[in-house]
């Protein structure tokens, strides 16, 4: 603060300066590569290290909330899909299965079946996004090229099944607006066969890749306190040493029929809940998605796929539920407050990422301004749902 | 621990703060709006308790809601088929609410918690200090619902605009007309001039019949309109 400089003027005099450095505010975003939407992140710094962290949020708000008060029951629906676009499968499934228990209707079992290997499929392409676009954000231009080949094959499977190659409203309130196709069984199948075998192979590319190692282990630790504390849940919470997951400690639809294990971060490369832990978590539960789907596949009945003592009109009784179900990005809850009647009172979206992203204020500062890109990469949010 | 011991618990630690029992689908209990701070540090601190985890914190209005469960709650207020915004005389009145989603990972039990504010005086005690999480939940809700929290750290709109007029999930709420200038009710914006001179809206715009148009002059017929 106090040192000076001497350099020389324009006229080549002696000039005498005092040397200071100050707080520099820089906006990452709102149209920035690293924050994975139209997120601000106003920055404060000193130099590289990160001082303080303000994230800006709603450029993408269209309240879906009020939206739904002047819905039916049904129509909601198609809103959901627009929270996170990246799996809005799994969006689906939060809402129709907090509509149905509310109902006290009983979804047939081959639509069941078929909602498992649908979202499994949608969590497959969801992580090999967030896998994905971390490497590009740390990078590595060449997983995310390969991420997208398989990704592509989901998506394939999902315009064959619902006619969307993004947004596929295909969950309806008591089972699925249509069956799947012949054939859907064989090429689901085919998928996990070649799936499989892929994931070896982005281990081999990014998972272990000393240059990736480097640039994430030990880096953006958020530890279990500041998990719960700050309402993390999916990955997040998971990388951090937790097998929490919705699916087994909080069980909906028919997981509790499958067997399969839930991956947690045990610190491998350094320290338990760095970036290294949580991308380690998403790739290791597509493998485990991938055991889901072979079982929901062998298992497949034939039958009805809606519910049909269920009227089109659907009312659903006075009350209120918080229902949870385990989206790709963490824990997906609807708040559902009903009035009897044909239209929701009020529904609150609690979204995964609005708190994953929360935590950034308390872990952003102290780190390198490199290190907080790699943060939220590892956080893997997804913005429509956080403006909702 | 079951719901009804989890309330007679609150109940004998906190009395009169603590009133009726919820007994929904969900399982709860209605707490006064001042004390919601202290009675959430007792559900996290208490080791029988062990409410770390806050799930979901909802901002609501009760205004206009049906209590018999009929589901002839009042319409909220949206646009007409012209795409103006409805108006209404009637006054909204009704309380705010607010509900507090808990979940203990170490005993794997869940309650929830109702608090019932007046529309006059929307205050509810903050509960950021105890679940860091709440303090965007609570900035959604002042945002939308408009409910104040007291002692919350920086109190201000999340998701909306600093300078947006009213908190849209409000049942009362009227649609914008307009903003920042621009009218949002459905006029035909293809009639639009934009010129030096500043922007002229639809309504001022004449448009000329086709055949007296000069020549070379006529717009296309097929522009998007709306």
């Amino acid at each position: 603060m106090s040192e000076t400089a001497i350099g020389r003027g324009w006229g080549g005099q002696d000039v005498r300066r005092e040397l200071h450095s100050e707080l520099l505010e820089i906006n990452m975003g709102p149209q920035h590569p690293a924050t994975h939407g139209v997120l601000r992140l106003l920055v404060r710094t000193d130099g590289e290290i990160v001082h303080g962290v303000t994230a800006h949020i709603g450029y993408l708000h269209r309240c879906a909330e009020k939206i739904a008060e002047g819905c039916d029951w049904r129509q909601w629906m198609v809103y959901t899909d627009r929270f996170d676009y990246l799996a809005p499968i799994n969006m689906n499934f939060g809402y129709a299965v907090a509509v149905e228990r509310m109902l006290g209707v009983r979804v047939p079992e081959r639509a069941e079946h078929i909602r498992v290997i649908c979202a499994e499929l949608q969590r497959i392409a969801s992580h090999l996004i967030a896998i994905g676009t971390f490497g590009l954000d740390m990078g590595a231009w060449t997983p995310l090229l390969y991420c997208f080949r398989e990704r592509e094959e989901i998506l394939n499977i999902l315009e064959r099944l619902t006619g969307g190659r993004m947004l596929y409203n295909y969950f309806d309130i008591g089972g699925l607006r249509f069956d799947a196709y012949d054939g859907f069984e064989r090429d689901v199948l085919a998928f996990v066969n070649i799936m499989e075998q892929k994931i070896p192979e982005y281990d081999t590319l990014l998972s272990y890749n000393k240059i990736f190692i480097e640039r994430t282990a030990d880096v953006g630790v958020i530890d279990l306190a500041t998990c719960l504390a700050y309402g993390c849940t999916g990955p997040v919470l998971r990388g951090a040493g937790v097998p929490f997951d919705c699916r087994k400690d909080d069980p909906y639809s028919i997981y509790d029929r499958f067997e399969f294990d839930i991956p947690y971060g045990e610190g491998e490369q350094g320290t338990v809940g760095d970036c290294w832990d949580r991308y380690m978590v998403r790739m290791r539960e597509m493998y485990e998605s991938c055991r889901i789907i072979r079982q929901a596949v062998d298992a497949l009945p034939g039958g009805p796929v809606k519910a049909e003592d269920l009227k089109k009109l659907v009312k659903v009784p006075q009350g209120s539920l918080y229902t949870r179900t385990e989206s790709s990005k963490g824990e997906i809850g609807y708040h559902v407050f009903a009035d009897g009647g044909s239209k929701p009172f009020r529904t609150k979206v609690r979204s995964p990422s609005f708190s994953n992203l929360h935590v950034i204020e308390k872990v952003g500062p102290g780190m390198m301004l490199s290190d907080l890109v790699a943060t939220v990469g590892s956080l893997d949010i997804v913005l429509g749902e956080i403006d909702r | 621990m079951e719901a009804t011991a989890i309330h007679a618990l609150l109940q004998s630690r906190f009395g009169d703060a603590v009133s009726d029992y919820v007994d929904g689908f969900e399982k709860g209990s209605l707490v006064a709006a001042g004390r919601v701070a202290e009675i959430a540090a007792f559900l996290r601190d208490d080791p029988a308790l062990g409410f770390e985890s806050l799930m979901c914190l909802t901002g609501l209005d009760w205004d206009g809601y049906d209590a018999s469960g009929k589901g002839k709650s009042v319409d909220i207020l949206g646009y007409d088929e012209l795409g103006r915004p409805q108006a209404s005389d009637r006054v909204g009145d009704g309380d705010l609410g607010v509900a507090y989603a808990l979940y203990s990972h170490r005993h794997g039990h869940k309650h929830t918690l109702f608090v019932r504010v007046t529309r006059a005086a929307p205050e509810v005690a903050s509960t950021a200090a105890v679940w860091p999480t709440a303090a965007w939940h609570e900035r959604e809700a002042w945002d939308l619902v408009g409910i104040r929290f007291t002692g919350h750290p920086d109190l201000k709109r999340i998701l909306l605009d600093e300078g947006w007029e009213g908190h849209p999930l409000r049942k009362d709420y009227v649609m914008p007309g307009a903003w920042q200038g621009v009218p949002l009710d459905g006029r035909d914006y293809a009639a639009c001039k934009w010129d030096e001179s500043g922007v002229t809206l639809p309504d001022d715009v004449k448009r000329p019949e086709g055949p007296q148009q000069p020549e070379g002059t006529q717009q296309p017929e097929s522009g998007n309109q709306g």
